[in-house]
């Protein structure tokens, strides 16, 4: 039984060369952008982009199964605001009492995309960047160890705790406990399981934060670390490209607001 | 009488790795250890007997009925299986509520759950514990408040993950005598264990997994006989065993009395000789 | 080279009323190997844990006494001083794992990392420490998908690597196969012919009384005993202190076979040559 579901994997692709700020700057490029701009397209332009980034980088199995994961919420804002959003609606078309209707379909399309695109920009991020590498750039730019460690550790404890948490789940299973079932057994079985996923974690956090320490963990030493960072040469040209992009992007808006924009653009 | 026949049993998680390659085997009213390198497959097995996970192919049948047919809460009435790690298991505030949940589970009242947890909780010796936070006692007690808290279920067949982690010289004798009550008491019993001393002086079977199959299927003293295959398996003989070995003894004693006794009616006779 | 002495240490949890420490004077030497044994709740791991200063600077309470190492005073450094000199294995592997590194070999880097070991240093180190322990060949894995023994010596290298005198073990091998447990007590062989002084707590009786040059036992957060393995197992109030000797020791104490110095043998090979010796004599006689 494999028991690492760290999210990164070395590709030696275009992406795990490229310095993590870089990667970070483009995720909040990719957020803001359409945002800023409004409609659809821009949205599913910088999908796009992303997209075809994780095929490059060989990682789009990954951010399958996180979509997968996210998309059963999504589904469910899509089909509450088609049949239940308030105001005036436009009818789509009815099944049965339920009538779907137009404002709320095209509100909560809104929502998906925008959800959507910060998912896949950030699946970029995270997919492609090696954890010590991440730790490392923001040790250089101030951030105390501690803080960096536990951002990066966080990516790998979490899928720890997931699978702890089936393990709790079996243990209360075999006592008899139904886990399955309508909502309220659902709701019932809750309790058992939330406290020993928090107990043990606790217990494990303790001995694990000494563990840490007798490996010099708080050392007022400044740190080193095993391999250096090398940026990529792309790095700074990306970075700058990516501003240019930015403040095109801000310039266009305020431009569109003051109107001063040949009408061929509006 | 109980029974558990295992039955052409195969399992894998991956389509390419298979975990189990086949076992066949009953297992009865004989207290049995499983024993084995990790990764050869313990801890799968004993999941399977509780249908926390499904075969692959074959069967396992409890009294005549396929497992696979008995959803696990309800199987919880006739299997019982002590996990490896204690904190995986409690949640109540107090070791008498922990040890209760189980019964309760399984519908019995809460006057007879309470009658068998207090019961369960002697036989581990933590009865002067009940009213203690599970988390305010050690590991090793932690342990033995998981180990009551199936006991006091009443099952028919009790499984042990590793019982004997943790546990001092104290609590392993302690282990011994509830095994050797539980089989008195006509209950299947299964234990996977590291601890070959523990599993000579205890057990009545013992079965070898390595790699998915089973390298041996019998008692102890048969078992321990075959030094090679268990060094392929990666395990030891038990100690007294080994020094039966060193001696260039035929027999093979499991246990330090067994070895002195032994060894006294050798030297009687040679004395008796003279 | 690392002396420790410790003097009537005493110490109590936060909030309890015990001593889990009452009273332990002795004095460890550079290069020994201490075995530490005793009941559950003896105050073994409790005792561990001072050598470092995790008691009483980390969980705090009531302390009394002094463990000095080379003239420091444990109480008076902090840990990230005192690790560079005492390194700390645990029971539990999983949870010595950083959860931050993704390779084996950047694992080990860790403690150096946070000490500002330049890298050409750290690689020498490491490589060393990974040869060491028979481990070179994990070097790129991943630490999580590592079984038991090889995770233990993972986090045996990353205490190693910084190059401590003395290694405490808290038992390293309680939770791992036979197979596993054995790649342990080789490694700590050989960091014990490395000169290293070793403490090790540990319930498998009969591997305390091969490695250990002396044996600590410990009951009811006292010292009760420290002498050579022979002298403590052959002592007859070990029940009472919930502890038993090894199978040998057993064996000879119900033949009454005794070696010159008229202790009990507590190895297989002492124990078959003073058998044999018994037997022959029995048959001639």
């Amino acid at each position: 039984m494999k028991k690492s579901i760290s999210l990164y994997e070395e590709k030696h692709s275009f992406l795990n060369g490229l310095s993590p700020e870089t990667k970070l700057l483009y995720v909040v490029v990719a957020i803001a952008i359409p945002v800023m701009i409004g409609g659809r397209i821009p949205f599913i332009a910088f999908m796009a982009i992303s997209i075809g980034l994780l095929i490059d980088s060989k990682v789009l199995y990954k951010a399958k199964t996180i979509i997968e994961v996210s998309g059963f919420i999504l589904i469910t804002v899509v089909i509450i605001q088609t049949f239940f959003r308030g105001g005036n609606y436009t009818e789509l078309f009815r099944l049965g009492p339920l009538v779907a209707r137009k404002e709320g379909f095209e509100y909560s399309m809104g929502i998906l995309l925008n959800v959507l695109n910060i998912i896949f920009c950030f699946c970029v991020f995270v997919l492609t960047t090696k954890p010590s590498d991440m730790m490392q750039e923001m040790v250089k730019h101030g951030a105390s160890p501690r803080l960096g460690y536990v951002f990066v550790s966080l990516f790998q404890i979490i899928p720890q705790m997931t699978e702890h948490t089936s393990t709790i789940t079996d243990a209360q299973r075999s006592r008899g406990m139904e886990t399955e079932g309508s909502l309220g057994t659902r709701i019932k079985a809750f309790l058992p399981l939330i406290s020993p996923v928090i107990m043990s974690s606790f217990m494990d956090t303790k001995e694990r934060s000494i563990a840490l320490e007798v490996r010099g963990f708080s050392s007022k030493a400044k740190k080193t670390f095993l391999e250096d960072f090398i940026p990529s040469k792309y790095d700074s040209k990306i970075r700058m490209i990516l501003v240019i992009i930015f403040i095109s992007s801000v310039v266009f808006v305020i431009l569109k607001a003051t109107g001063v924009l040949p009408v061929w653009l509006r | 009488m109980n029974k558990i026949e295992v039955q052409n049993l195969h399992f894998s998680y991956t389509a390419n790795t298979e975990v189990l390659k086949g076992l066949n085997f009953t297992l009865d009213e004989r207290s049995t250890a499983i024993v084995g390198q990790n990764g050869a497959g313990k801890t799968t097995f004993v999941k399977l007997l509780k249908g926390l996970l499904q075969p692959t192919s074959g069967q396992i049948l409890f009294n005549d009925r396929n497992i696979k047919d008995i959803s696990v809460p309800a199987l919880a009435k006739y299997i019982g299986l002590v996990f490896q790690n204690p904190n995986d298991q409690i949640f109540k505030n107090t070791v008498l509520d922990e040890v209760m949940f189980g019964p309760l589970q399984i519908g019995m009242s809460t006057e007879k759950a309470k009658i068998a947890s207090q019961e369960a909780l002697g036989i581990v010796g933590l009865e002067d514990k009940e009213e203690v936070n599970p988390y305010d006692l050690g590991l090793s007690d932690r342990k033995m408040v998981s180990i009551a808290a199936i006991l006091a279920m009443h099952t028919d067949v009790v499984i042990f993950d590793e019982p004997t982690i943790a546990q001092d010289y104290d609590g392993k004798m302690r282990l011994r005598q509830i095994i050797k009550k539980l089989t008195a008491e006509h209950k299947v019993v299964i234990s996977i264990l590291h601890d070959m001393d523990f599993v000579a002086q205890t057990f009545e079977r013992v079965i070898v997994l390595a790699y998915g199959q089973v390298l041996l299927d019998s008692d102890p003293r048969s078992v321990f006989s075959k030094r090679e295959i268990l060094q392929n398996a990666y395990l030891e003989q038990p100690t007294t065993t080994q020094l039966c070995h060193a001696l260039g003894y035929d027999d093979v004693f499991l246990s330090p009395s067994e070895f002195v006794n032994r060894y006294r009616t050798i030297t009687d006779k040679s004395a008796a000789k003279d | 080279m690392a002396e420790i002495v410790i003097n009537n240490l005493r110490y109590r949890y936060p909030e309890t009323t015990r001593l889990a420490l009452n009273g332990i004077t002795c004095q460890i030497h550079q290069g020994e190997f201490i075995g530490v044994i005793g009941r559950n709740g003896a105050g073994k791991s409790t005792f561990s844990q001072a050598l470092l200063g995790l008691v009483p600077n980390f969980y705090h309470g009531a302390y009394g006494g002094s463990v000095t190492i080379d003239g420091v005073n444990v109480k008076e450094s902090s840990v990230d001083e005192l690790c560079q000199k005492v390194g700390l294995v645990f029971q539990n592997p999983f949870n010595q794992i950083t959860g931050s590194k993704l390779t084996v070999y950047e694992e080990i880097a860790f403690g150096l990392e946070n000490f500002g070991v330049p890298s050409d240093e750290m690689h020498r180190r490491i490589d060393n420490a990974m040869e060491l322990l028979d481990i070179s060949e994990l070097k790129n894995r991943v630490p999580y998908d590592l079984s038991g023994g090889q995770m233990q010596r993972m986090a045996l290298a990353g205490i190693i690597v910084m190059e401590p005198e003395v290694i405490v073990m808290d038992e390293p091998t309680s939770q791992l196969d036979p197979q596993g447990s054995e790649e342990v007590f080789r490694a700590v062989r050989a960091l014990k012919n490395q000169g290293k002084t070793i403490i090790m707590i540990e319930h498998k009786i009969e591997k305390i009384a091969a490695y250990s040059d002396c044996v600590m036992l410990l009951d009811d957060g006292k010292l009760v005993a420290m002498d050579t393995p022979k002298v403590i197992f052959s002592r007859d109030d070990l029940a009472k202190h919930g502890v038993c000797a090894p199978t040998y020791t057993q064996i000879c104490r119900e033949l009454n076979i005794r070696d010159r110095d008229g202790l009990f043998p507590v190895t297989l090979e002492e124990t078959r040559a003073l058998l044999d010796a018994d037997m022959k004599e029995r048959v001639s006689r």
